[in-house]
């Protein structure tokens, strides 16, 4: 089978699902199938993904990358939009990553959900994200990478507001949309600045003119690729476009582990590694890249220290992975980050998975304050939850380590200022220790609360009464969601497979890229980077100074997570809160990103709409203009009416002036 | 004799039938006044018609004679009608149909 | 082979007068049955189109009344072709939704029948002229069904006083484009010296001088913007919206708002590309004014159907964008936004009906919410209508506002900036109908009831051809692409004119 077909079916799949999921809606609440078929669909698609990706290994290298149209989809004017896909191997490592981590997720979900009314919805969904998905990675222009970075939004959406009776969610939802819609049109408008010199939008015909545009057209090009970016930063939640990522932890958490950890939110990482060849002819653009990366990972990396909700903290620690990654791609590491991406997608996704499950064990809370002592009632869950939390604090041998270790390496590389990076970058890797294990130690450490205290008795716990663990409203019990039964993984087969297998891929995923040892990802994403001008050689000494200095800041910041939270009881924390006072108000506040965005977007908009419907309307519009013209007509109209008095003798009267004058005109006249 | 003369007699005619539909208020004497100004009509026709040697101002005579018998029967039915309604007879107090 | 164009024009009517002096079911029988024909007629046509006819196929071209070179013409080509198919699937899918509701009894019930029928005659009629004069008698008679309509079926009280504004403001328009219409006739004439003549193929051999072009041009767009509506002459819009029963106004808003975009592209900017030119940023300042100006007061207000009626405005800000960024990308995204506009706001009329009628029959956004659950095949059908008015890109209405951005941004980058901060407004207001009318808590009165089989056999139909365009565009930006391009390109060859301002993208 050529990749090409394998990659179509491979697409076909989760769309089959989606529809196959969205007929059997009706099926009962206890009735699992849905998720399985889902799961199933997933199954198949990951399997040709493989198919995809063995029948690409084994062509030439010179042939690795191929376009396969299927039919003209917009073919007119001054533009080329087919539907087609571009298959190489930047594009088949997302395939496999997109839809091996989707088909844990999925199988995950099948037990996580179960007992949700919505469940037959929540797999089309879910089946629907991983189509728009695969359709944004498979692209092979710039329309339909549009089209499958909209469909993301959407499905994403979806999935937020997914308990839409609570308006937390649906706020969320609208929230994370229409940030996303401003991604969609900074990637519309960029592709236009791009479109006007090359004349296509076909990606590979783009990249032939890359150099040219470089030499010939360097602002526009400059002003598209940054244009670029801003799709990029809103769909990967970099500052100043990630205030909605937090937001998104409304949804289920099987959602937070698949679109807005593992998957969707790597999608600007790809949008500037498929990019790499514009991005390396505009040092501004790619410039632009690095620092919003590191001011990413850096701000989001001290939110995560101070926030109190256990999948936000998570959410956060994405945002500054994802940082890393950006940073990378945007400097020329682009295997670095391809890998530092698919590293994250398995811990970051367990990670979530774990965390689900204690959340389930809590009963529906998030909240960290109450969490306690989960370390017997539930030792699956705390293992799972140990292996992320040594992979993303970078710990060795785990996959975290190789990865971030080679995205700052590189910048150790490039040197000048990009030092800044590498030290930035260390700096919140320590800060990463610290808060992932400030999680695990409160979570899991210390004398159990009631829940766990119960669970170790065998019961597992549920609130008297559900509420919305945001506000605390009362749930609309009407439509039962979320459901009332919770699922640990201790206690279902599905959940246990799906968490078991990505803890073995979290330890052992650094394999395919680890220093003078292994080169496997580096040859095999090499044909879709051969063509980059960027080459970094690290030298011995940068090499093993960066690795020891990563162990080192991990194990010291998981050391001073111990010494706080384990064993002192978080008062050291306190009494640092007390010296610190402005400084942790800033970080509680996230930075004061949404406030801002508040007041600089959105009161000016509802200001604007409100004068538009209470005064300019009322004034203007149907002042000047309607009662404008309707005056006059009915102002005419009204002399008009005058005349018709009634009395005949006033018309006879008129009548014979009327004719006088006109007599009168022809006798002048002649 | 010189069409002036004819001419003459038909504009003092016309003059004094529209002096009277302007004046008077009686719908009697007002459709007489309309009678005086369409026979001053006609003079006039036949009088051309005579200066022209052919019949045709004769024809138009004949026709508004005709137009002016159907106006005389309808204008008399309307009195008689406002009469039997006890309506006033006076065109200034019928304007039931003013805009 | 093929058929003159007048009995598909003449049949809609033709039918519903037969059905006027029958009794009983047979008046909506037969309307139904004259709009399918039509309809069946439209989809024949465009599998007949020929791509390689540049011009104007299957004429009808009979002198109408010779003293005044008015000629009964009628044509098609890539610029109406699809508006045409547009207008009779709308009204055949609207004639069955109105045939599932009393109109009243007796004569009232088929009367409105025959005023239905009527308008999508008229609709037809101006879609397909090809004579300035038979246009413009179209372009009026149009309006004159639907001021029946919302007359006698509107809400009580309010009716008459609507409709009567409505009337009296749009016949301002209508008297300023007669008269300019006039004026290009007769102009026209003696530039030439030959006879008086109103065929629009006439009219364009003679480009009017540069100063009588403009009066003419400023009446026109008067004409057309108070019609589509455009911001700011959109008053009588909000009125007219209530009043208007809702099948009735489905097609209203559908297509007729279309036919004055349409107008400006078949009569205004072919036959006056130099005014075109120079009054350019004012109708493009205008259409973004519009898409602006449009999105804030669809996301304020909670009658939904003004929310549908300030979207349409603000689309139809789009489409203007499209028309006078007077290129060819510009122009056919404008004419397939027409379209996608029409397939879009008609089944959320739909939509707004039997949300109303889930509601305890209000109309207001805050009794609505929570039906999804119950409904989820409604609320479904109500998703993709909702990604599609907002242009998500997959949708039509993407490929149209692509296209149409695409021009603006040829014209000038600031103008496709400004104008996509209306792509982000539009997905907060259509997010938020959709959020408020079927997700969230459940409304006071609200009774939660699936879509009945008749409901969908109404709205399913369109939320299809939504999709179907969605997958594949490509059928009528295809079609349309060489006549579109070619009305514009006097005034896009008089943009270009002056020392290559800046070379096209190719």
């Amino acid at each position: 089978m050529s990749p090409t077909t394998a990659a179509w079916l491979a697409l076909a799949f989760p769309l089959a699902g989606t529809i196959i999921n969205a007929l059997l809606y009706r099926t009962g609440r206890t009735s699992r199938l849905t998720g399985y078929v889902g799961t199933a669909a997933l199954a198949l698609s990951f399997a040709f993904a493989i198919v995809a990706f063995l029948s690409l290994q084994g062509r030439d290298p010179e042939h690795r990358q191929i376009v396969s149209t299927l039919y003209d989809y917009a073919v007119t004017g001054s533009i080329d939009a087919r539907m087609a896909i571009l298959v190489d191997p930047l594009s088949v490592l997302m395939l496999l990553v997109v839809t091996g981590v989707s088909m844990l997720i999925h199988l995950y979900s099948v037990a996580y959900m179960g007992g949700d009314r919505g469940y037959a919805r929540f797999f089309a969904y879910l089946n629907f994200f991983v189509f728009s998905m695969l359709l944004l990675v498979l692209a092979s222009n710039f329309v339909l990478l549009v089209i499958g970075w909209a469909f993301v939004t959407a499905a994403s959406t979806l999935l937020i507001s997914f308990w839409y009776r609570r308006q937390t969610a649906t706020r969320a939802g609208v929230k994370s949309f229409v940030i996303n819609v401003l991604g969609d049109i900074g990637i519309i408008l960029g592709t236009f600045f791009i479109l006007r010199h090359t004349g296509t939008l076909d990606f590979l015909g783009t990249f032939a003119q890359a150099q040219e545009l470089g030499a010939q057209h360097q602002a526009d090009l400059t002003a598209g690729l940054i244009l670029l970016l801003v799709g990029a930063f809103a769909k990967s939640a970099q500052i100043p476009l990630h205030t909605w990522l937090p937001d998104a932890m409304e949804g289920p958490t099987p959602v937070s582990a698949l679109i807005h950890a593992a998957t969707m939110v790597t999608a600007g990482v790809y949008l500037i590694a498929r990019m790499h060849p514009l991005f390396e002819q505009s040092a501004t653009a790619a410039n632009v890249g690095a620092i919003v990366g590191v001011v990413t990972l850096l701000v989001a990396a001290t939110i995560g220290l101070v926030v109190t909700d256990l999948k936000r903290i998570i959410a956060y620690s994405t945002m500054s992975q994802i940082g890393y990654m950006i940073m990378a791609v945007s400097t020329g590491a682009y295997v670095a980050g391809m890998f530092h991406l698919m590293t994250h997608a398995f811990f970051k996704a367990l990670l979530f998975m774990a965390a689900g499950s204690v959340i389930s064990a809590m009963g529906g809370e998030q909240n960290l304050d109450r969490m306690r002592g989960f370390r017997k009632a539930m030792p699956f869950t705390y293992g799972c939850f140990v292996i992320g939390g040594l992979a993303l604090a970078g710990i060795p041998p785990f996959s975290g380590f190789f990865s971030k270790d080679e995205i700052l390496l590189v910048q150790a590389q490039i040197g000048g200022w990009h030092w800044i990076l590498y030290v930035v970058g260390y700096l919140a890797a320590f800060l990463t220790a610290i808060y992932t294990w400030r999680m695990i130690f409160r979570a899991f450490w210390g004398e159990p609360n009631e829940q766990a205290r119960e669970l170790e008795h065998g019961h597992l716990w549920h609130a008297p009464q559900p509420t919305n663990p945001a506000t605390g409203e009362v749930e609309d019990t009407d439509v039962g969601f979320p459901g009332p039964e919770h699922h640990i993984a201790e206690r279902e087969g599905p959940m246990k497979l799906a968490m078991g297998t990505l803890a073995f891929l979290a330890t052992i995923g650094g394999i395919v890229l680890i220093p003078k040892t292994t080169t496997w990802l580096d040859d095999f994403l090499e044909p879709t980077f051969a063509n980059s001008s960027v080459v970094h050689h690290a030298s011995n000494g940068k090499l093993w100074l960066g690795l020891a200095l990563g162990a080192a800041l991990g194990l010291a910041g998981i050391f001073i997570a111990y010494k706080i939270w384990a064993t002192g009881d978080g008062r050291a924390a306190l009494h640092l809160r007390e010296r610190l006072a402005g400084v942790h108000r800033l970080f509680v506040n996230k930075w004061y990103f949404d406030e801002i965005i508040g007041w600089l977007i959105v009161r000016p908009a509802s200001w604007f709409g409100r004068f538009a419907q209470q005064t300019f309307e009322r004034i203007v519009v149907n002042g000047v203009f309607v009662g404008g013209s309707t005056g006059v007509v009915r102002a005419g109209s009204a002399a008009v009416r005058a005349l018709q008095s009634g009395f005949l003798r006033a018309y006879a009267a008129l009548l014979l002036v009327g004719a006088a004058a006109v007599i009168l005109y022809f006798l002048l006249q002649s | 004799m010189s069409i002036t003369w004819y001419l003459c007699l038909s504009a003092l005619v016309f003059s004094l039938g529209a002096a009277g539909v302007l004046t008077r208020r009686n719908p009697l004497v007002v459709l007489l006044c309309l009678e005086l100004m369409l026979n001053a009509g006609n003079l006039a026709l036949v009088a051309f018609s005579r200066m022209w040697g052919n019949g045709d101002g004769q024809v138009f005579a004949i026709i508004v004679m005709v137009v002016a018998a159907c106006e005389v029967a309808i204008g008399l039915g309307l009195v008689v009608a406002i009469f039997r309604r006890r309506l006033p007879v006076d065109v200034d107090e019928l304007r039931e149909l003013h805009g | 082979m093929s058929l003159p164009l007048s009995i598909p024009l003449w049949l809609p009517v033709a039918a519903a007068f037969a059905g006027l002096l029958l009794p009983g079911v047979a008046t909506r029988a037969l309307t139904i049955l004259g709009a399918a024909l039509t309809f069946v007629w439209s989809l024949w046509a465009i599998a007949d189109f020929d791509r390689a006819v540049h011009g104007l196929q299957n004429v009808t071209d009979e002198l109408w009344i010779s003293q005044l070179g008015i000629h009964y013409k009628l044509g098609i080509d890539g610029l109406n072709l699809f508006l045409i198919a547009l207008t009779a699937f709308l009204w055949l899918i609207c004639a069955i939704w109105a045939a599932r509701k009393a109109w009243g009894t007796g004569h009232k019930d088929k009367l409105f029948f025959f005023f239905f029928a009527l308008a999508e005659s008229a609709v037809l009629g101006a879609l397909m002229a090809q004579d300035l004069a038979l246009f413009i008698l179209f372009f009026d008679l149009m309006l004159i069904p639907f001021l029946f309509i919302g007359g006698i079926w509107g809400p009580e009280g309010t009716r008459v006083p609507a409709m009567l504004k409505l009337f009296i403001y749009t016949l301002v328009g209508s008297l300023l484009m007669l008269a300019a219409a006039i004026a290009t006739g007769v102009m026209a004439a003696d530039q030439s010296g030959g006879a008086l003549s109103f065929a629009l193929s006439d009219l364009r051999q003679n480009v009017l001088p540069k100063g009588s072009q403009d009066w003419i041009f400023l009446f026109f767009a008067a004409a057309f913007l108070v019609k589509m509506p455009m911001f700011p002459l959109h008053g009588w819009m909000p009125d007219g919206y209530r009043t208007i029963p809702l099948p009735a106004l489905a097609v209203f808003s559908g297509v007729l708002s279309k036919v004055a975009a349409y107008g400006f592209l078949r009569i205004v900017v072919s036959l006056y590309p130099d005014a075109s030119v120079h009054f350019q940023d004012l109708m493009l300042i205008l259409a973004l004014c519009s898409i602006l100006y449009g999105s804030a007061m669809a996301f304020t207000t909670t009658e939904t159907r003004l929310i549908l009626g300030y979207s349409s405005v603000a689309q139809l800000g789009f489409i203007v964008l499209g028309v006078f960024a007077l290129n060819g990308d510009g122009a056919q995204g404008a004419i397939f936004q027409m379209i996608n506009h029409g397939l879009v706001v008609a089944p959320a009329f739909v939509v707004v009906a039997y949300l109303a009628g889930r509601a305890g029959g209000s109309e207001d956004l805050r009794d609505m919410g929570g039906i999804a659950f119950r409904a989820p095949v409604l609320a479904a059908l109500f998703l993709i209508v909702t990604f599609a008015t907002l242009a998500m890109p997959g949708s039509a209405n993407f490929a149209g506002e692509f296209l149409i951005l695409l021009g603006a941004f040829q014209h000038s980058i600031a103008i496709a900036a400004i104008a996509s901060i209306g792509v982000i407004l539009a997905s907060v207001y259509a997010l938020r109908f959709f959020v408020r009318a079927v997700q969230n808590r459940v409304g006071p009165e609200v009774a939660s009831r699936e879509l009945s089989l008749t409901e969908g056999l109404v709205l399913v139909p369109l939320v299809g051809m939504i999709l179907f365009f969605a997958v594949y565009p490509q059928l009528a930006l295809h079609r349309g692409e060489a006549t579109i391009t070619r009305s514009v390109q006097p005034a896009a060859a008089l943009i270009d004119a002056p020392p290559a301002t800046e070379a096209s993208a190719k």
